[in-house]
């Protein structure tokens, strides 16, 4: 059996996922950020997208609900901003869903995403993936603790300059 | 009217023993006992066990796994319940099966099957470790071990990879196993060499070396199903007439075999080897219905073996005449003894400050008493292909046969892991050889085949 045959199935997995997301609105309102119908759908095609691409295969309403409800009290994310950050945000969980060779689970993933974009990352994309990410990563597979190496690197600049 | 049976509309020889459930499915809706919705529903049902399954795989910490694991544990799941939709009576009965019970139930069943069958195989396992046979064959003694179908019994995931075997196999069987997987190859597989060595175990050990050393001195390396060779030899002696148990044919019977094979076309050769073989049953005192059973499925492939020899009159090429290796003249070579490591190194400074060969040959000559020292300076030394020449011109036949055997020519493949030195060694010592008359090389040759290594 391939798995052509989840095709058969998708259309009633993608309107209980799309529920799911639209739902997040009773809790995310009181931040003052909420999602139409159609940007659900969209934030659904992205997870499909996503997973397509990066070779991965998701059951039941994923994780974008669990993202929208980590990152709706960010102080790095508007309404004006929203629906194109949880894009970005999806994207990126996926990505490192299978750069961390599924060694660390949704809930910590998602978990360290929003500490490093609420915190070193000063809600900048960019710095999350391609620096925070990318370093809890290499921790990760190198079997060293998620936020390895950072107090070493911050000795050994003050070490070298006598200052930061 | 009451005994007359309902013929069952699914083919049973269009299902696949590897790939049983999908070929019953595909097999069902082409007869008409699914319907398209049939087909939707069993679907719908498989997906939701792989999501039960993938979120008890992932101890429910994450919603998605990579498509190839996703698929592994589809392909297990669907081989559970492949194994248990293969107990029952007939495919038609499965088909209903599949329509009318749960996906997930019919799982379950297929599991608790798959658990029996780890603990028969394992049961099996030890039958085979029992009845092994005493061997050199590497192949035999490594798939047998701990670390060829042993590990299976450590690492078999029947949970999310019930479909593999993860076990190293290199012995091949006379009857190999086709068209099944995960427990179910293992334990066939298991089932014949069993059978296998029940019948080889007939024959004393020796005998069984002997056969296999008159078929290549180098056996225990090769890949060779040893039942094959001892069922030919004992078909053969059964022909001949000899004495089945010594498995002992001679060059004398394969004329006479050969004059009274030759005269009978294709139909009359089977049925006389079928003769042969219950000639054997009966000697060899075989009752196992099983053993007589797998004896018989491995018959076609020795005639056409025996038929081909026939018409090559290669007969000895099929039946093995044995030959017993202690028997064989041996030459033992004694080296001498080795000069003490301090003049040694003497000797060796002393050569690598000549300037010419022919003060090099000359001090080896004075100084070296023992072939070993001769080897050792040959490698230390590192000569010139000339020097090299010059000095083997100065040994005798049977010094050069102990240098081929001491160092053979091998292919550079199998040369990789050597030395330098050893390399240089070989490739003069084989270029040296060739260039000799070829008289002279055959009796080296000859010499170096029946020397006995230190």
């Amino acid at each position: 059996m391939s798995f052509e045959l989840i095709n058969v199935s998708s259309f009633l997995i993608q309107k209980q996922a799309v529920d799911k997301v639209v739902k997040c609105n009773d809790f995310t309102l009181r931040f003052g950020l909420s999602l139409s119908r159609k940007d659900a759908l969209e934030l659904v095609k992205t997870r499909t997208r996503t997973l397509k691409e990066y070779g991965r295969i998701e059951y039941g309403g994923g994780v974008i609900d669990k993202i929208i409800k980590a990152f709706c009290d960010s102080p790095y994310i508007y309404q004006h901003n929203y629906v194109e950050t949880l894009h970005e945000l999806i994207k990126i969980f996926y990505f490192y869903k299978n750069e961390t060779l599924d060694l660390i689970s949704d809930d910590e993933l998602i978990k360290f995403m929003k500490n490093s974009f609420d915190g070193k990352c000063q809600g900048s994309l960019e710095l999350l993936s391609g620096r925070e990410l990318d370093k809890m990563a290499r921790n990760l597979r190198a079997g060293y603790p998620l936020e390895y190496g950072e107090d070493t690197d911050c000795k050994e600049e003050k070490d070298e300059d006598g200052e930061y | 009217m009451e005994n007359i049976e309902k013929r069952p509309l699914i083919d049973r020889n269009k299902l696949r023993g590897e790939f049983y459930y999908n070929s019953l499915l595909q097999e069902a809706y082409s007869c008409g006992l699914l319907d398209e919705s049939d087909l939707e529903n069993i679907q719908f049902q498989c997906i939701g066990l792989l999501a039960d399954k993938t979120e008890k795989y992932n101890i429910g910490e994450s919603s998605s796994i990579k498509v190839e694991l996703a698929e592994n544990i589809m392909k297990s799941n669907l081989y559970t319940i492949g194994l248990y939709l293969k107990t029952l009576p007939d495919p038609d009965r499965a088909a209903v099966e599949l329509k009318t019970v749960k996906i997930a139930e019919l799982y379950e069943r297929g599991r608790k099957l798959v658990n029996a069958r780890f603990q028969i195989a394992k049961g099996i396992y030890n039958l085979v470790q029992r009845n092994k046979l005493v061997t050199p064959n590497h192949s035999y003694n490594l798939t047998l071990g701990e670390k060829g179908i042993g590990i299976f019994f450590k690492a078999y995931d029947p949970e999310y990879e019930a479909h593999e075997f993860p076990a190293s196999i290199d012995y091949q069987l006379c009857n190999p196993v086709e068209d099944l997987a995960g427990v179910e190859f293992i334990q066939k597989y298991l089932e014949n060499l069993y059978l296998e060595n029940e019948f080889c175990l007939i024959f004393k050990a020796e005998n069984i070396h002997h056969l296999l050393y008159g078929y290549d001195k180098g056996y225990a390396d090769l890949l060779i199903n040893i039942f094959e060779q001892v069922l030919t030899a004992a078909l053969g002696c059964s022909l001949a007439n000899r004495n089945i148990r010594e498995l002992g044919i001679t060059q004398e019977d394969l004329r006479s075999l050969y004059i009274k094979l030759l005269k009978h076309d294709n139909p009359d050769l089977m049925l006389i080897i079928h003769q042969a073989m219950e000639e054997m049953f009966a000697e060899l005192k075989i009752r196992n219905p099983s053993l007589r059973s797998y004896i018989e499925r491995s018959l076609p492939n020795i005639a056409s073996g025996i038929k081909n020899a026939l018409k090559l009159n290669t007969l000895d090429k099929v039946f093995i005449i044995p030959v017993n290796p202690d028997l064989e003249p041996k030459i033992k070579f004694e080296s001498g003894v080795k000069m003490d490591d301090e003049e040694y190194r003497r000797l060796i400074e002393e050569l690598l400050r000549c300037r010419y060969s022919s003060d090099k040959l000359a001090l080896i000559k004075e100084k070296v008493k023992s072939f070993d020292d001769l080897e050792d300076i040959l490698l230390d030394t590192q000569l010139g292909e000339e020097e090299f020449v010059s000095l083997l011109n100065t040994l005798g036949d049977m010094e050069i046969a102990v240098m081929i055997k001491r160092h053979p020519f091998q292919s550079p493949i199998q040369a990789v892991d050597l030395s330098e030195a050893e390399h240089i060694i070989r490739l003069y010592l084989e270029k040296y050889v060739h260039q000799l008359p070829s008289e002279r090389r055959e009796k080296i040759f000859h010499m170096a085949k029946h020397l006995i290594q230190d």
